[in-house]
């Protein structure tokens, strides 16, 4: 390479890789302002990303890390049965299929092919939760007594339901017939319609402005170098191999423990991500599709060594994920998959675990586990149906310089909902929502505290869904760092106390009080190395009781 | 009748006085006295008034922008505080709303709340979602805190229960308890501060006033009393968030409001300097040493926000502390003259990191070793080193040039002007992101707005950032240099107020829209009677409205007038043109509902105002570098070329310059890009046509 077209080069790099950026995040702002349903505009779930004309994934906005995670893979799928040559302008595809796509029939992936002068130069793609895909109940999430995909909703393979910039009507018929909010789902697919149509056309204009062949050396270059990067930092990694083992409680009550094992193989520049050994499929709508696992092993990979940026096909490339066929992480179809949302976490604790092994400076004591309940009934203000979606979110564990950090949204990002908007639209008084002293894992550096929330029922009656984990298996400390408390979930009714499961389901009577705990998160080194000024801290603010301090820490006053 | 505005920044405290009657502005910058901020602030009086030959008598009105609040709240050194929550809710402020703001980093932190958990005391208390009780305040809780509060010599209270911004009835109580028992404390209840849904929002609002209340209350009461011992008899206004002036007394009640003071009166002088020139739609853009900060007025007024972050990590939003304060709308991000610039992963990277003014870019020679954006301008040829702030500073070329050989160019294997260039551009890239955020990602065509550039930056910048967007027209006001000063002058009093009543927009329910405008009126009226303007206050209604369904409300101005039969079909239509204008089309038949509702009322009489400049005196204006031409980067015109040097001052009004070429002013020097042409107006703004890209 010549040193003027290396001039060219970093400069031109660095302009259009911001320009690149910028139009991914433009997506993501058209695509929010204008969505219906919660998920896509409280939950920030969705995702955008630009594609290069041979598929190869160029940007992403920074959104949701399953979406990104799985969108190479879905490209992949969408062309083998839309071969580029069969595509023309305007038209769209759309793809939910679990095995295919996100993992669960609500991710919507819709691709919109980019055409100049008669060649695809890119294709855009956005993925949007959908707040309901039809199926065994609402919001198409149900874990409990679902065995198959059949059960959970409509399944849509690739189809081009865009033709001339315009949905089909016959196909927008057929797909808003099989949901329970036609409305939303319509709305959100206009909007991810729409997200495209603005990356296609600040993509035109960059080519106009650049010219087709520095666009492609600029990709080429930006793929190559991230690839270069991503080695050159994974490098840092001691090479070896490193396991972990946990397990997930169960897949409803009744149901036995899911093995979590992971091995992780650190190579020259490469690390590979396999889960082998893991348990087998569940008949329960919990497992985890390849194109999920792959997501988040490759996610936690890259938070835990660093390697977290761009997001592209070169950045990717010398992280791999496998896991047997058949197995919880790698189902074959029809394997039911709807509530996979609650093993994310698993797999970055699990894949922190090993890591722990190599990198200790990067490693966290185990999350507390969030619990994702509905409560769904009548409202007898408005005698209409209503549903309580919640997001129940604790603490980090313990990390190399620091404690774990208080009450934060762990791996895919969320907000909570505030109490009272919770209290607004839903019969429900919430009666306590507050940190649980002494559930957080004592250490050198001690875990996040668990978070008790508790709701009393203001119906007559109501169908209680849990999704939630760690009840069983505490978040496990690091380092000589104790292990979290073990989460509760709580039904007072009358008089009567009744434990459920993390992912049971029950029926609620006017009065009855759930009141859901998650785990603590898991310390960092051992409790005999913590500051001593630390624990009267903790005391002073309550997130540790005298009582705890002198069993945990041995403290004595 | 004399006017004093004073905006006090970090380095220096901005002055100007202005005499409407001989249509003069007389500028001063006075090096702020951060241990005692009084100091420069009557050093700056005595100066500007010996200048104009005035006496402290004549000055009718003073104006002032303060960071006071910020900077206790930025620097978590604000008062001893407790908070006072609902029973089982003592962690609203800890756990926030729990998102990180980076998805890609699991080791971040969240931002740290102003009160530690230990300072925070739960009471039992209950009110529904509807407002009515459903626990009574339990007496026995009070009492108990009460003692706890007493025992911990706290200087002020912050109350916050559940549900009250639709019932005060408790936070009434629970106040007069405690102002009984603890005379000298000052306590800020949640319904009144910020009578709005979403408890951590609302909590952390009325912590932050709590907070800040003392600190400000000792200030204002210090400045006060120093300007009447130099016989000032002057009227004194604060700049609120907002972009209006309240008394000190409204101030140091509710202090949270004045936090983004500064800021607020640059965007008022942007939104004054459109109207002088005619033009309505302005992106305002502000580049100083550390940050851009980029905002926007449409129709000749500055957008709102009706709340925002404070404390927040390069604009992202929840690494800040939410206050929901109304407030001029502005995205600041980390590029400014001392922003640094790194390789890094074969690429440009320039900011956030700044090296500030200490130790500042590598040529101001005060120990900054590693390159930034003013070193990179230095290098291209747009800064003179000899006439840096008018010459006051002495800048050295080569430094910066090995700075940025070293860091740079030879890290990437670039050309040392390559490299120089390469920072350039990807600071102006990071900015026209953000400026794409402020105009199109919220429904502003950028081709119908003109840009008003200021900070010591901004005109250097502006040119490449208009030709970016495609923004027509640039300009670069008289007095740049001391924006938020001369915006001071152009301010109302002010008072905004809100609150949460979520209403479906449909027939009959124009009782309840009387009732709550007549609920926000006696809730203004204390403050418009403190007020003393001398004008009647002008009243504006609107509300944040959103079909049933969504989560994102827009902001809709709603007639004013009698509220009859009509009226809630008159909001319906006022949200459809506003939404038609955000989004495109509308949804016909669908239900809307309002949530937040909003009256303000501005009180004209802060004095006379008239235009912002006609003729500036007071920086030595005449003088300039001395130089005709030097040579500058452009690489339009292939490379170095030998660039005009325009001495600002000496421009006469309706003179013509062509880029390329440079356009000095002691504080800024304005970059003109070749096929662009510039003049002076009958104003004495620099107005640049973008003409060529």
């Amino acid at each position: 390479m010549t040193s003027r077209s290396a001039e060219i080069d970093a400069i031109t790099l660095s302009i259009l890789w911001n320009s690149l950026l910028s139009i991914a995040d433009e997506m993501g702002t058209a695509l929010r302002r204008t969505a219906f349903s919660e998920a896509v505009r409280e939950g920030d779930d969705f995702s955008t990303g630009i594609f290069d004309g041979r598929g190869r994934l160029i940007a992403q906005g920074n959104f949701t890390p399953g979406h990104l995670g799985a969108m190479p893979y879905v490209i992949e799928n969408v062309l083998k049965y839309h071969a580029p040559d069969s595509l023309k302008p305007g038209d769209s595809i759309l793809l939910n299929d679990s095995f295919l796509g996100g993992g669960h029939f609500p991710d919507f992936f819709l691709t919109t092919p980019v055409f100049r002068d008669g060649a695809i130069i890119a294709y855009a793609v956005t993925t949007a939760h959908q707040v309901d895909m039809g199926g065994a109940a609402p919001g198409s999430q149900r874990v409990q007594g679902i065995s198959e995909a059949y059960q959970e909703g409509l399944r849509i393979l690739p189809i081009k339901v865009v033709r001339d910039g315009r949905f089909e009507d016959d196909l927008m018929r057929m797909i808003l017939g099989n949901v329970r909010v036609p409305a939303k789902v319509r709305g959100d697919l206009m909007a991810q319609l729409n997200a495209n149509h603005v990356c296609a056309e600040r993509l035109l204009r960059m080519y106009d402005t650049y010219g087709a062949d520095t666009m492609g050396r600029t990709i080429d270059a930006l793929l190559t170098r991230s690839e270069e990067e991503t080695r050159a930092i994974l490098r840092k990694v001691p090479q070896g191999r490193f396991e972990f083992e946990d397990c997930l409680d169960d897949c409803g009550p009744g149901t036995p423990p899911i093995k979590v094992k992971v091995t992780v193989t650190v190579g020259d520049g490469e690390i590979e991500i396999d889960f082998t050994g893991s348990g087998p499929t569940v008949q329960a709508a919990l497992n985890s599709y390849i194109n999920y696992t792959r997501a988040y092993g490759v996610f936690a990979t890259r938070c835990l060594t660093e390697a977290s940026l761009p997001n592209n096909e070169g950045s990717f490339r010398p992280i791999k994920v496998k896991a047997e066929e058949g197995s919880f992480f790698n189902p074959r179809f029809p394997a039911a998959s709807g509530g996979r949302a609650a093993v994310q976490i698993r797999i970055f604790d699990a894949v922190n675990g090993a890591f722990a092994k190599c990198i200790p400076h990067r490693a966290m004591g185990a999350f507390s586990h969030w619990a994702n309940p509905n409560i769904g009934g009548v409202d007898p203000r408005t005698g209409k149906q209503f549903i309580m979606y919640d997001m129940l979110l604790g603490g980090y564990g313990g990390r190399a310089t620091k404690d774990g950090v208080e009450a934060m949204s762990p791996v895919m990002n969320c907000s909570n909902i505030p109490v009272e908007v919770i209290e607004h639209t839903n019969p429900v008084r919430v009666e306590r929502f507050e940190l649980i002293p002494d559930s957080g894992g004592a250490g050198k550096y001690r875990g996040g505290c668990g978070i008790r929330k508790d709701m009393r029922l203001l119906a007559d009656d109501a169908v209680l869904t849990l999704l939630g984990d760690r009840h069983k298996f505490a978040p496990y400390g690091v380092f000589g760092g104790n292990q979290a408390a073990v989460g509760r979930s709580v039904v007072f009714s009358g008089n009567e106390k009744i434990d459920l499961g993390s992912k049971e389901v029950a029926v609620l009577k006017r009065d009855d009080v759930v009141s859901l705990r998650t785990s603590g998160a898991g310390g960092y080194g051992p409790a005999s190395e913590r500051d001593p000024a630390l624990i009267e801290r903790d005391i002073a603010d309550g997130y540790v009781t005298v009582e705890g301090a002198r069993k945990a820490y041995g403290r004595r006053k | 009748m004399i006017r004093i505005a004073f905006d006090i920044g970090g380095t220096f405290t901005d002055f100007v006085l202005q005499d409407q009657a001989r249509g003069i502005l007389r500028v001063a910058k006075i090096p702020t006295t951060p241990r005692n901020l009084e100091e420069a602030v009557l050093e700056g009086f005595d100066a500007i008034l010996a200048a104009h030959g005035a006496l402290p008598e004549d000055v009718a009105t003073i104006l002032h922008a303060t960071t006071i609040a910020t900077n206790a709240i930025l620097e978590r050194k604000g008062n001893r505080t407790a908070l006072l929550t609902t029973a089982g809710f003592r962690d609203v402020l800890i756990i926030g709303r729990q998102k990180r703001y980076d998805t890609n980093n699991m080791h971040l932190d969240k931002p740290a709340p102003l009160i530690a958990r230990r300072h925070i005391l739960e009471v039992g208390e209950r009110l529904a979602a509807a407002g009515s009780a459903v626990a009574p305040l339990d007496r026995r809780d009070l009492a108990e805190a009460i003692a706890a509060l007493q025992a911990g010599d706290y200087e002020a209270v912050a109350i916050a229960f559940l549900h009250a911004y639709v019932n005060p009835a408790h936070e009434i109580e629970a106040r007069r308890a405690l102002e009984a028992a603890l005379p000298g404390v000052a306590v800020s209840v949640s319904h009144e501060v910020s009578p709005k849904f979403r408890e951590y929002e609302r909590t952390n609002t009325t912590v932050a006033n709590a907070y800040v209340r003392r600190i400000v209350d000792r200030y204002l009461g210090s400045l006060t009393s120093a300007l009447e011992r130099r016989r000032f008899r002057s009227s004194l206004y604060i700049m609120q968030s907002n972009g209006g002036l309240v008394t000190p007394e409204i101030a140091r009640s509710f202090p949270v409001r004045i936090v983004e003071s500064g800021p607020a009166a640059g965007v008022l002088m942007c939104a004054a300097v459109g109207k002088e020139e005619g033009l309505s739609h302005v992106l305002t853009f502000d580049m100083g040493g550390t940050t851009a900060k980029l905002g926007a007025v449409d129709d000749g007024e500055p957008a709102i926000t009706q709340s925002f972050e404070v404390d927040g990590i390069n604009n992202r939003r929840y690494s800040g502390l939410p206050l929901n304060v109304p407030a001029v709308e502005l995205i600041e991000i980390g590029a400014g003259g001392g922003s640094i610039a790194v390789a890094e992963r074969g690429l440009i990277k320039v900011g956030p990191e700044s090296a500030g003014a200490e130790p500042g870019p590598i040529c101001y020679q005060r120990g900054g070793t590693r390159p930034t954006i003013t070193d990179a301008n230095l290098v291209l040829g747009y800064l003179d080193p000899d006439w840096f702030c008018g010459g006051t500073m002495q800048l050295d070329p080569d430094a910066s040039r090995a700075g940025i050989a070293s860091h740079v160019a030879q890290p990437l294997g670039l050309s040392l002007e390559a490299a120089a260039w390469g920072i350039h551009s990807v600071a102006n890239s990071n900015m026209e992101r953000a400026m794409r955020i402020v105009s199109i990602e919220r429904g502003r065509d950028p081709r119908r707005y003109a840009m008003v550039a200021f900070g010591g930056a901004g005109p250097l910048h502006a040119a490449r950032l208009a030709r970016a967007l495609g923004v027509p027209k640039v300009i670069v006001p008289l007095g740049a240099g001391v924006g938020s000063a001369i915006g001071l002058l152009t301010a109302d009093a002010k008072i905004d107020l809100s609150i949460t009543r979520i209403l479906p927009l449909e027939a009959g329910q124009e009782w309840a829209i009387k009732a709550i405008f007549a609920d926000l009126e006696a809730r203004a009226a204390p403050d418009l009677a403190n007020l003393g303007g001398t004008g009647e206050a002008r009243w504006r209604r609107g509300a944040y409205m959103r079909y049933q369904g969504q989560g994102y409300e827009i902001r809709v101005d709603l007639p004013s007038g009698e509220i009859g039969s009509d009226y809630p079909a008159r909001a319906v239509a006022a949200f459809e043109a506003a939404y038609k204008t955000v989004y495109g089309y509308i949804d016909a038949g669908a239900r809307v509902e309002a949530i937040d509702w909003y009256l303000i009322a501005t009180v004209p009489g802060v004095g006379e105002k008239g235009a912002t400049a006609r003729q500036l005196v007071g920086q030595d204006a005449a003088a300039g570098s001395g130089k005709s031409a030097r040579r500058a980067y452009f690489p339009e015109a292939g490379g170095y070329v030998e660039a005009a040097v325009v001495n600002r001052y000496r421009l006469k009004p309706g003179e013509r310059v062509v880029g390329p070429a440079l356009v000095e002013e002691r504080e800024a020097t304005t970059v003109l890009l070749p096929g662009d042409i510039a003049h002076v107006t009958g104003n004495g703004h620099l107005m640049i046509e973008i003409l060529g890209g």
